[in-house]
């Protein structure tokens, strides 16, 4: 316990150290968007991928849990429910983390064993602000696009069984998903993709910066990156729906 | 220009610099020699703030190192080169970029055109002209250096400091950043400071070596009087470096030191 409290401690003032930094320096030109195309472009495919089949099980599952009650004329509105406002933002958090926020550990990780992360030191240029400011400004820019992908993935799979495979109207499902999710909701899972997208990167980044020597030490690093954020933004998920939803949950 | 003053520094409770001064000759080639584990890299580091030392003071400049706030940590770091032991090279950049990178950050009144002529110039001067498009995984370790020499010296810097330059390094190699650097060192006539355990390429290019061990300078003369020193410890590092490895993953040399 006391090593988690030090090493939470231990986060808040390399995060503060960052935010100074980057106040001070500013962020390097150009870098910004090649961090947005390159952390949208290799998480895209997978999360396509899997929040597709997460929209099929939804569908498959609502019709099940509703069907003996004969409501599965809900199952539009169970998949939009659970599906917009729940998990494809967590999803889309999951996926960034594992694709994105390996990289960025593993990536810092190697630039400080190899004495890189010294060398932009000495060569007067701060590494935080170099190294972590474009790859935050990119997640924030890019998970919350992500997440909107993953909710119309999402309602587009778990439309199609429903539809073609559990003989459901199309309409109603629909009407039911119109009826349940407001475009608020959208917004809301922009919010949370914001702040699932910040915890990932300075986690990442923070894992990056002080892992331990040699390659094992990356190793280390990488896989405790995507454990740490991960687990935060789960949590976190719970709360933040509390304070966005409060009784309607 | 460069002065430790009283300099002492521990990790966890072990001391690795104690007490140490020294000052460094301006425009002349200053070798910090000693075997591994004695503070050598530590000592460097302090001068370029990368560490700040629990007691002491690191003048650069006129600067203490161990105390300005980061902007003026900066100014000083601007008129430094450092080459570190693998290049320290971006992998993500091209050879050019590499070299290319504190131009784009410390000198944007530069033209794309005017700092690609500087970049080809010091590809040139460290003879890798032809790797200008290369990438950094097609280097040979002895490349790698010379990339790491010429970003080092591509901001046309005060002091250049070397981090074991030979580290790694095949003898042949070895011997050809040596007379590198040697040619430098005539080229530019700047001062150079230079960690090193391997005395023999040392003795070659270096005005003044200085001693470290177990935390303590126990030399610092002109090349020509430290290799005559009737003290025991270097006259044993002398003799033992010149036919054992001194460190676990160093290259086991023998020279042919006059």
């Amino acid at each position: 316990m006391t090593s988690v409290l030090a090493g939470i401690g231990h986060y808040g003032l390399w995060l503060r150290e960052f935010i100074g930094a980057t106040a001070r320096h500013g962020m390097p030109k150009g870098q910004m968007m090649a961090e947005a195309f390159k952390i949208g472009i290799k998480s895209l495919p997978i999360l396509l991928i899997i929040s597709g089949f997460v929209g099929t099980n939804l569908a498959l599952q609502g019709y099940n849990a509703f069907k003996p009650l004969g409501g599965q004329r809900l199952v539009g509105m169970f998949v939009a429910l659970a599906g917009v406002r729940e998990l494809a933002p967590i999803i889309a958090a999951a996926m960034i983390a594992a694709k994105a926020g390996t990289e960025m550990a593993s990536q810092i990780g190697v630039m400080k064993i190899r004495e890189q992360i010294d060398a932009l030191e000495v060569m007067a240029v701060n590494p935080l602000a170099y190294l972590i400011a474009p790859r935050l400004v990119g997640i924030l820019l890019m998970l919350p696009a992500l997440t909107t992908l993953a909710i119309f993935t999402m309602l587009t799979t778990a439309y199609m069984v429903s539809v073609h495979q559990l003989g459901l109207s199309g309409h109603e499902f629909l009407q039911f998903a119109e009826e349940a999710i407001q475009p608020i909701d959208f917004f809301y899972g922009a919010v949370k993709a914001v702040i699932f997208g910040a915890i990932i990167c300075t986690i990442s980044c923070y894992f990056g910066f002080n892992c331990g020597k040699g390659p094992e030490g990356v190793g280390q690093a990488t896989n405790r990156a995507v454990v740490t954020s991960s687990v935060i933004c789960i949590v976190l998920n719970y709360f933040v729906s509390e304070l966005l939803y409060g009784g309607a949950l | 220009m460069i002065e430790l003053r009283n300099v002492s520094k521990s990790f966890g409770g072990k001391e690795i610099l104690r007490d140490l001064s020294l000052s460094t000759p301006k425009g002349k080639t200053t070798a910090i020699v000693g075997p591994s584990g004695t503070g050598k890299s530590v000592t460097l580091k302090h001068i370029v703030g990368l560490l700040r030392p629990d007691s002491g003071q690191v003048l650069c400049f006129g600067t203490d190192m161990a105390t300005a706030p980061e902007h003026e940590l900066y100014a000083v770091r601007r008129r430094f080169g450092m080459l570190f032991q693998d290049g320290a090279l971006f992998d993500s950049m091209s050879v050019g970029d590499n070299i290319a990178f504190p131009l784009i950050h410390h000198a944007p009144e530069m033209t794309a055109k005017q700092r690609r002529e500087r970049v080809l110039e010091k590809l040139k001067a460290v003879g890798l002209e032809d790797k200008y498009d290369a990438t950094t995984s097609s280097l040979s370790g002895g490349q790698r250096k010379r990339v790491g020499l010429a970003r080092a010296i591509v901001m046309e810097p005060e002091v250049v400091l070397f981090d074991e330059p030979n580290s790694g390094l095949d003898p042949i190699t070895s011997d050809e950043i040596d007379e590198l650097i040697g040619k430098m060192k005539v080229e530019l006539g700047i001062t150079f400071i230079i960690i090193s355990h391997d005395i023999v390429g040392t003795i070659n290019v270096a005005d003044h070596i200085a001693m470290l061990y177990g935390g303590d300078l126990i030399a610092f003369e002109p090349t020509d009087k430290f290799v005559r020193l009737d003290h025991p410890i270097v006259k044993k590092f002398l003799k033992r470096n010149l036919i054992l490895p001194t460190g676990p993953n160093e290259v086991a040399r023998l020279p042919s030191v006059e």
